[in-house]
């Protein structure tokens, strides 16, 4: 049974169609890729997939049940766990108020009683400083526990946001580049914890990332949109291989970047990333004038913070 | 700041030796406040005020510290505190006690109203949407006959057990602990959390499951019940009230006891009621019996020195320590609560932490 069934996703802000009749399925335990271009309209999709914004016509539905109109609190309760692009975090408190702070909906007792300080909530404090405790030694980070999270590294900050919206108790979990500000190590490396997590959690999710050796090692699935339009989907061998994506990234049919793709040090997705122009780039130079396009369309469409 | 650094002690191990200072601080603490204290019929009234005052800047800290939202109308609140609840005692003549809860319950309903309104507007305009709330329920509930006792003022008497003003302040002092109570609870729990997440960043706390528009709410009932109740204590400190004395001043100086004070400490509004209850009464004497006496007579002075020494207060906070008061002792504070005692200070709140102000540094 699919976990999230996506069915003819469209949203315009203003002049700009940022997602037209996207739709995707994401099943039981799966991991499932969400890639393309800067501009593509994934962190769009996601904002639409959590309630964060309305889309203008199709439906969510999660687990059998049509919540396209939820507020995005209402769907964290249900179950949808996600990170931002930017980092989402309380930045003046510390990890574990901020490991703690995720644990909101979940917390046992209600709001008045906590303000009086009856019933469980000491002992509730208690199960979830633990929980927050087990969380920061899952991932490495026990060292942070008490410091600010403000000032932390990009990496750090990526790898603990994956551990709020853990705490959160996820069912499905967005994640919204949690490799960027990693070197290819440390994003190995979460890839290997992504599907211990997985393991561990029965989790299902999924994953906008442009690390291609990544998506290659975790993801069962994989959608390839490109100006709001769904491109390709497939396993990612066999999006690697399609003609049209490889055409998004590089602009054009080349051969010998296609073969390019299949080695996992060439990084080509995020080599899009890279402003076009101060360096030689393999790519024909109509790719450049291609991809300043839709960066144009990224800087219009409100990023989450 | 190297100085600063340089001049760091070294942290306290958290063993049960290192309490035994700190208690003994605290006890000193608590012998130079509640027995040495000049408290006596004169003074009670002004520590009463005090307390009071302490009451309302908690009050306004969780709107303005724990949400980032100014309010200039807690003078509405503070008075439809004070008028229904000398209302209900003196017309509808319920019993003392409950009077209290009248006056938390009616702030607290005005406060809702105030909390939809801020659900849509933030900033520098719901600062002046309040302070129209406030300087109309003035010009208008509060002159209403029957509410005001045809102008007159309506009376709020003590029932015979509280007429000693050194009780009355006790009293005070309870609620001003109750109050107390509540805010280091609200802090600790996962209410407070949710206030700071929803402060800094509304959508991660939509993504960690928090109702956004519950909470701001929320803060707002939970000020005003404070300022309502706060209200009704000063309707019994003054036993008669009327509109003139819950003007606009009355919400500028709440504003200003909280931020000069110091946003988001506990401690700090607490002295920074009691800095502003006390001033007008330490300014009269020492410009009368020191200034007027020998220097030149100026009667009205202590009144400008009371508004000029809140700017000045002010001021200080806004540009130099944003933290206010509570900054200042913080290092202080920090030990007694069983920390390590240094300088430096990582946690900055203050004015520039409300929405839509900056400082240039």
């Amino acid at each position: 049974m699919s976990v999230l069934e996506v069915r003819d996703l469209s949203i315009r802000f203003g002049g700009l169609q940022a997602l037209s009749d996207l739709s995707l399925d994401v099943n039981e335990y799966e991991i499932v890729g969400l890639i393309g271009p800067n501009g593509a309209g994934k962190t769009t999709a996601f904002n639409c997939i959590t309630g964060f914004y309305t889309p203008n016509s199709g439906t969510v539905k999660y687990r059998g049940q049509d919540v396209t109109k939820a507020p995005p609190h209402v769907k964290a309760r249900m179950g949808f766990g996600r990170t931002f692009q930017n980092v989402g975090m309380v930045k003046s408190a510390t990890a574990l108020e901020n490991l703690k702070t995720a644990q909101h909906a979940k917390a046992p007792y209600d709001v008045a009683s906590g303000l009086f300080g009856f019933g469980k909530t000491w002992q509730g404090e208690r199960e979830m400083t633990e929980r927050a405790d087990a969380i920061l030694d899952l991932l490495g980070l026990q060292h942070i526990r008490d410091q600010r999270v403000g000032g932390q590294s990009y990496g750090t900050l990526k790898l603990l946001e994956l551990g709020c919206a853990l705490a959160t108790d996820p069912d499905v979990l967005l994640l919204d580049e949690p490799t960027s500000g990693m070197g290819p190590e440390e994003s190995d490396e979460l890839g290997e914890r992504l599907l211990l997590l997985r393991k561990e959690f029965a989790l299902t999710m999924l994953v906008i990332e442009h690390h291609v050796p990544l998506v290659l090692r975790v993801c069962d699935h994989v959608y390839v949109l490109n100006f709001g339009r769904l491109l390709a989907e497939g396993t990612p061998a066999e999006v690697q291989q399609h003609p049209e994506v490889v055409a998004a990234y590089l602009g054009g049919e080349a051969p010998e970047a296609l073969a390019a793709t299949v080695e996992p040090e060439q990084d080509l997705a995020a080599e899009a990333e890279v402003e076009p122009a101060p360096e030689p780039r393999k790519a024909p130079r109509k790719a450049a004038a291609r991809k300043a396009a839709p960066r144009k369309k990224a800087a219009a469409e409100k990023e989450t913070s | 700041m190297a100085v600063l650094e340089a001049t760091q002690t070294r942290a306290l191990p958290r063993t049960m030796l290192g309490w035994v200072p700190r208690l003994a601080v605290m006890a000193g603490l608590a012998y130079l406040l509640l027995v040495r204290m000049p408290l006596d019929e004169k003074f009670a009234p002004i520590y009463a005020d005090a307390a009071i005052y302490a009451i309302v800047g908690l009050s306004l800290n969780i709107v303005l510290g724990y949400t980032g939202q100014l309010s200039l109308g807690h003078n509405g609140f503070f008075g439809i505190g004070a008028f229904s609840a000398a209302y209900a005692l003196t017309v509808r003549e319920v019993p003392f006690a409950l009077t209290f809860v009248i006056a938390g319950a009616c702030g607290a309903l005005f406060a809702l109203v105030m909390g939809v309104v801020a659900l849509r507007i933030t900033g520098l305009y719901l600062a002046l949407i309040t302070l129209v709330f406030g300087i109309t329920l003035e010009n208008s509930l509060f002159e209403v006959s029957w509410l005001t006792n045809s102008g007159a003022g309506q009376p709020a008497n003590r029932p015979e057990w509280l007429y000693s003003d050194t009780r009355f302040f006790y009293f005070c002092l309870a609620f001003l602990a109750v109050a107390v109570y509540l805010d280091f609870m609200l802090l600790r729990t996962k209410s407070g959390r949710a206030l700071l997440a929803l402060k800094e960043n509304e959508r991660v706390a939509e993504a960690f499951g928090i109702n956004v528009t519950a909470f701001k709410l929320l803060a707002f009932v939970l000020s005003g019940t404070l300022a309502g109740v706060a209200g009704a204590l000063f309707a019994y400190r003054i036993g008669i009230v009327t509109a003139s004395g819950l003007g606009f001043n009355l919400a500028l100086l709440f504003v200003l006891l909280t931020v000069v004070g110091g946003l988001g400490s506990r401690v700090g509004v607490m002295l920074g009621g009691l800095l502003f209850a006390s001033l007008d009464y330490v300014l009269h004497e020492t410009w009368a019996h020191h200034v007027n006496d020998f220097v030149f007579r100026w009667d009205s002075a202590p009144q400008f020195a009371v508004g000029f020494l809140g700017a000045l207060g002010l001021l200080l906070t806004i540009v130099k320590y944003p933290g206010g008061i509570g900054q200042q002792i913080r290092p202080i504070t920090r030990w007694l609560a069983g920390g390590p005692f240094t300088l430096h200070d990582d946690r900055d709140s203050g004015p520039a932490a409300v929405e839509g102000s900056s400082v240039r540094a």
